[in-house]
């Protein structure tokens, strides 16, 4: 027994060491601050000043909007798009492709890829243009500094998560279940129903939570394609350390912040967790 | 039938989603204006000249490159004892401690940034690049700790005994049995956390100055001021290499991680 004693000591010390010392730190450090003023003396008021302000509701309430919205459609273009690639492409080569152009952007920065959207989306931009001529907008619409223009970006960031995780889960579904379902005269609507959709639901959830806690708190998409109009909960954060220098305020947002992705999440997994059983 | 015509053409339509802003950033870095146009009016490789003469631009593409290598190595060496420790033992706080070393992947990063600034700032470590790296190393580590996690299943564990009764020492053990095994779990999280670093801007950004500067911090500052096809050339760089090192290691390793389903 000592000797899995020591052996377990020598596998977890640098790794526990480590995080202790650059994320308990200063994650205790920011908690720290939050409950104290700037002499040291114990206090709520910047609690109170973040919860009691109508204007960080609404921050809140925009960026969580934004963020499940986010989650909601790249469910529903992801799953299509799992599907498309495990299941119905027969050709190896292309799936290959496919698979590099979903993970090309993964490679790429935010940064350019908000950029990019930067210029699609511009009042002369190639999706104006080509609503227009199509007939569909009278006239040019605006995307930039609108919750669509950021909802646009962020899916686009955040697809190849969904996509991957699916497709994983997909790609390991034992055929024989679904052979089984078939056999016993579930048509393909019922065996997808109730077969499939829960021996690939894990695999959804998982990358559902990571699509909503990216985009919580995300802040380069929001920041470049907002142009200034719209606030999410990560900027304000941003300004307080960067140009505010109000650590203390700061970090009573950042544990806010915090608090509400992580209560999220555990949600998200506990629902996840339940239909895994179910 | 018509399901799968649906399912089709949101798949297609998806890939054309995902590439399009691609085309058009490498596009708009091709045109002879001194604006962004898309199409672009005319062909020149004159922004990329003017990229190219700009030591900044390199001195922050080695710092990035560099940064993301580093993190992902101290990444891997810390996540593998973790993974075997969670995997293998039975002790108190094991939930707690899974939970901790996973967490950076739902955390805000600015919340991270802002807070490793905080803590920098008391302990002096602050806009170097050992302040870069820590806060990289926390964030990529889990990615590679969750892919090796499901490799280390009862039947793994199986063949280490098995290893272990024919009388192998651990050390050998883990070099000929274990680290096989887990490979492909260390490639793929590696692969993801280089990435993750090597885009990072919401933890880097508190840390960088103008000498010591990651590419997309570097990016992010310049698009917030003026947009011209410098910035498109820029951009247009990292998506290529972005390509060029996927299909590398599509062929050394093979990224067909969505083949078709496995029959037992």
């Amino acid at each position: 027994m000592t000797g899995a004693r020591t052996t377990l000591l020598f596998l977890l010390f640098a790794p526990v060491a480590f995080f202790a010392a650059f994320f308990l730190a200063p994650m205790a450090v920011v908690l720290f601050s939050s409950f104290t003023a700037p002499d040291g003396s114990p206090t709520f008021a910047h609690y109170a000043r973040v919860l009691l302000d109508q204007y960080h509701w609404e921050v809140l309430w925009v960026t969580f909007r934004i963020a499940l919205l986010t989650t909601v459609i790249c469910l529903l273009i992801g799953f299509p798009l799992a599907w498309y690639l495990v299941r119905i492409v027969k050709w190896r080569a292309w799936r290959r492709a496919c698979v590099i152009l979903i993970i090309v952007p993964l490679f790429t920065s935010n940064i350019v890829r908000s950029f990019g959207w930067m210029v699609l989306l511009g009042r002369t931009g190639l999706v104006n243009d080509a609503l227009v001529s199509t007939g569909l907008l009278a006239r040019p619409m605006r995307f930039l500094g609108t919750e669509t223009g950021i909802l646009i970006g962020l899916v686009y960031i955040l697809l190849p998560f969904v996509v991957l995780s699916v497709g994983n889960a997909l790609a390991k579904i034992d055929t024989a279940f679904e052979q089984a379902s078939a056999d016993l005269g579930a048509g393909p609507a019922r065996t997808f129903w109730f077969v499939t959709l829960p021996l690939c639901l894990p695999g959804a959830v998982s990358g559902a939570i990571m699509v909503f806690a990216l985009a919580v708190s995300a802040y380069v998409t929001p920041a470049l394609l907002s142009g200034g109009q719209i606030t999410v909960f990560s900027m304000l954060i941003f300004q307080q350390y960067s140009s505010v220098f109000d650590f203390h305020y700061g970090a009573a947002l950042s544990v806010t912040l915090l608090v509400l992705t992580l209560l999220l999440v555990g949600m998200a997994g506990r629902i996840g967790e339940a239909g895994r059983r179910a | 039938m018509i399901a799968r015509l649906i399912v089709r053409l949101v798949a297609l339509l998806a890939l054309a989603y995902l590439v399009l802003p691609l085309i058009v950033i490498i596009g708009a870095s091709l045109t002879t204006t001194s604006y962004l146009a898309f199409p672009p009016e005319g062909l020149t490789l004159h922004w990329y000249k003017v990229m190219l003469d700009d030591p900044s631009y390199v001195a922050a593409f080695t710092t990035s490159t560099l940064l993301a290598l580093a993190a992902t190595v101290v990444g891997i060496v810390l996540a593998v004892p973790a993974s075997l420790a969670l995997a293998r033992y039975d002790f108190t706080g094991r939930a707690a401690l899974s939970a901790m070393l996973l967490s950076p992947l739902v955390l805000p990063y600015v919340v991270l940034g802002a807070a490793l600034l905080q803590y920098g700032a008391a302990i002096g470590l602050v806009r170097s690049f050992a302040a870069l790296l820590v806060g990289h190393v926390i964030i990529v580590m889990p990615f590679v700790l969750r892919s090796i996690l499901p490799l280390l299943t009862p039947e793994q564990r199986a063949l280490e005994e098995a290893s272990a009764d024919l009388g192998a020492r651990p050390v050998t053990t883990f070099f000929l049995v274990v680290l096989p095994q887990i490979r492909s779990g260390i490639v793929a999280g590696g692969l993801l956390a280089f990435i993750s670093s090597w885009i990072n801007v919401e933890l880097s950004i508190f840390n960088t100055t103008s000498e010591l500067n990651t590419i997309p911090v570097k990016m992010f500052n310049y698009v917030q001021y003026t947009i011209d096809p410098t910035i498109a050339a820029v951009s247009a760089i990292t998506i290529v290499v972005a390509a060029v090192a996927i299909i590398l290691i599509d062929l050394l390793i093979g990224l067909d991680m969505l083949s078709e389903p496995r029959q037992p």
